[in-house]
């Protein structure tokens, strides 16, 4: 039997939603995980058959991570908390946190997109220079770690700030020079000639006409390189475990040989780290829609 | 007193040379026009002009000063480009505004300024809105505002028009015209439309390959062109150009094709034999009548009236259809075979690298 063209549009567009309905359960799954598990009590943390929304529900996990306050009837031994309570510093490794990604984030964007105005407009970099600086992103990151460790043991800069914003600053480099480089290719080189034959400079050309006209494309590449600096791990568990602390390393923590495997903590402090860049990408929603979408719109 | 000479000027990429060793004068409030085919190298001499591009050899004079050296702000010069190049994040008043704020003009002058100049381009009622809810003709009027507003004594125009509808196209070229009067200032107009030149210009300087081919007042380059190149250049519909050999004859020259044969006037009895085209523009030729020159019998293969013209085609199985113009009222029927006419003084032709045989 044959079907008319609109019952065969309405039958894909409803093969569409089903494949996409599946796909959004996969990635949505291990979130919802996350949430679910923060306020369960330890009990529900590896019972069989799991406990997908739990009835006990408590804010134990967050009370314990977050605010240092211990539990007070639980099957749990003392060490452990003892332990979760004096070694575990989550707010400090959230200062960490924001303070290297938003530094090194704000100098990759800024002087990536100046470069990027550079490749775009004068032709610094060929286009094989800009190929061999995403493939630097190509090399794995581990295996830089040996040279870094020792220069960075020699420098002093082992387990410091300086040391992560400068190496985040270089490895994210080549994404934002990339990203604002085909932002700023979309604004028409005669729309900066009119300016400038209008009698404004080259700072004052690029300040009111690429700028504003580049401006989304910038927040989204800003959030782009946050999100790759936020949860950066690798580096920051080999380069500074013990003065510095980010919150990727400190969650990391949750699980080892001395502590066993305190998932309830573990998400709560998970949930944590989520929320940040959740309330990040809310405030900035519109360049974003905007900033992913430019060249789509051109009029 | 404004004047932009152009000295030797050269403009090379590479191995490709854009602009060829061009010596050009355009006096002060001449509507000087470009025209050429596509990488003729006439934007790129708007460019250098402009201060755009970098010459690679020769000099542009402003005012009898070097400009070579001075930003494209500093050259005293308005330009309008093909895309508009309105600022999309700014209104259309503050688009007009901008030259003058970055002259450090007064506020209260920049408004006056502003309403003034829309008023001369009739887009008053679009200072409000911004460039995206403007229609391709509004934005280019806000477009010329914007250069206009500031008062520079040369205008560039790079292929203004080209973006445009047919309509709107000549509603705004008769726009350029009044604007040009009305100011007495330079213009400097690049197209590749041969109907806009002829319309607009003084002058007009055909370019190909990077050179000039050819200057001259409209009337000139039509009814004398240099070249098969200009001749073929100009003219709507386009000039017949028959390929085909000069052959001395027993009462002179004849030229012959594999169209037809004829033998060729007085004048070109000096010319020598050989390969070559001839050309006669479609409404010289004429349909029916005799005398004041060579004519052939051929029939009428397809008929297009315009209503006041009609075009009568002959020849359409060759690459280039012969053409004649008649007017509109004049009956003709496809067909029928005509008297073809060739007056004398309306043939030209061109040896076999094109250029005019006298």
């Amino acid at each position: 039997m044959s079907m008319t063209k609109s019952q065969r549009r309405h039958a894909f567009s409803a093969f569409r939603y089903f494949v996409l309905t599946i796909w959004l359960l996969i990635v949505a799954f291990p979130i919802f995980w996350m949430v679910s598990t923060s306020f369960k009590p330890d009990r529900e943390w590896f019972a069989w058959p799991p406990v997908y929304i739990s009835e006990n529900a408590t804010l134990q996990n967050y009370l314990t991570v977050w605010a240092d306050v211990s539990e007070y009837a639980t099957d749990e031994t003392g060490k452990l908390e003892t332990y979760t309570q004096s070694l575990q510093r989550p707010w400090e490794a959230l200062g960490n946190s924001a303070l290297i990604s938003v530094i090194s984030t704000t100098l990759t964007v800024l002087f990536g997109s100046v470069l990027a105005y550079g490749v775009s407009r004068y032709g610094i970099l060929s286009e094989g220079r800009m190929f061999q600086l995403l493939m630097l992103r190509m090399v794995p990151p581990i295996v830089l770690i040996a040279p870094i460790s020792i220069w960075y043991s020699a420098l002093g800069l082992l387990d410091s700030i300086t040391g992560l914003v400068m190496l985040y600053f270089l490895t994210t480099l080549p994404y934002a020079v990339w990203m604002s480089k085909s932002f700023i290719d979309e604004v028409p080189r005669e729309m900066e000639q009119a300016a400038e034959i209008l009698g404004a400079s080259r700072m004052r050309t690029i300040w009111e006409v690429v700028l504003p006209l580049v401006r989304s494309g910038l927040v989204a590449t800003f959030l782009f390189i946050l999100i790759l600096t936020w949860s950066e791990y690798l580096l920051a568990l080999l380069l500074s475990k013990t003065e510095v602390v980010t919150l990727p390393v400190e969650l990391s923590k949750y699980q080892g040989s001395t502590e066993g495997r305190v998932y309830g903590r573990q998400a709560a402090l998970s949930v944590g780290i989520t929320l940040p860049l959740i309330v990040v990408g809310l405030m900035i929603r519109k360049h974003l829609a905007r900033g992913f979408s430019f060249g789509m719109v051109r009029r | 007193m404004s004047r932009i000479e152009l000295v030797n000027l050269r403009k090379e990429y590479g191995n490709v040379v854009a602009v060829n060793s061009m010596d050009l004068t355009i006096e002060d409030g001449e509507f000087i026009v470009f025209v050429g085919p596509s990488g003729c190298g006439k934007t790129t001499t708007l460019r250098m002009i402009a201060g755009f591009e970098d010459p690679t050899a020769g000099d542009i004079r402003i005012n009898g000063e070097v400009v070579n050296e001075k930003e494209p702000g500093d050259r005293d010069l308005g330009m309008v480009f093909q895309s508009h190049a309105l600022f999309p994040h700014k209104n259309v008043a503050d688009n007009i505004a901008f030259g003058l704020r970055m002259k450090k003009v007064p506020k209260d002058e920049q408004a006056r300024k502003v309403q003034e100049v829309s008023e001369l381009v009739r887009i008053t009622h679009l200072l409000g809105k911004m460039p995206a809810q403007c229609s391709g003709g509004e934005s280019q009027r806000i477009a010329l505002a914007r250069t206009l507003v500031t008062e520079p004594s040369n205008f560039l125009l790079d292929e203004p028009l080209s973006s445009l509808d047919a309509k709107l196209r000549r509603e705004l070229r008769a726009e350029c015209d009044r604007l040009h009067d009305e100011l007495q200032k330079t213009f400097v107009y690049v197209t590749h439309d041969q109907e806009e030149a002829m319309t607009l210009a003084d002058r007009i300087v055909v370019m190909n390959q990077g050179k000039i081919v050819q200057m001259g007042s409209p009337m000139e380059i039509y009814s004398n062109p240099v070249s098969y190149f200009v001749a073929d250049f100009f003219g709507n519909p386009a000039m017949n150009l028959v390929e085909g050999e000069f052959v001395a004859g027993a009462n002179g020259l004849e030229f012959h094709s594999s169209q037809f044969n004829i033998p060729l006037p007085g004048k070109f009895k000096d010319a020598t034999p050989g390969k070559g085209s001839l050309g006669i523009r479609p409404e010289n030729v004429t349909i029916g009548e005799t005398g004041g020159g060579a004519s052939i019998n051929s029939e009428i293969e397809l008929v297009e009236p315009l209503g006041k013209d009609t075009l009568l085609y002959f020849g359409t199985d060759a690459d280039r259809p012969f053409v004649a113009v008649v007017e509109g009222t004049q009956e003709v029927k496809r067909h029928a075979n005509v008297d073809v006419g060739f007056p004398d003084d309306a043939i030209f032709l061109f040896d076999a690298n094109g250029d005019r045989i006298r």
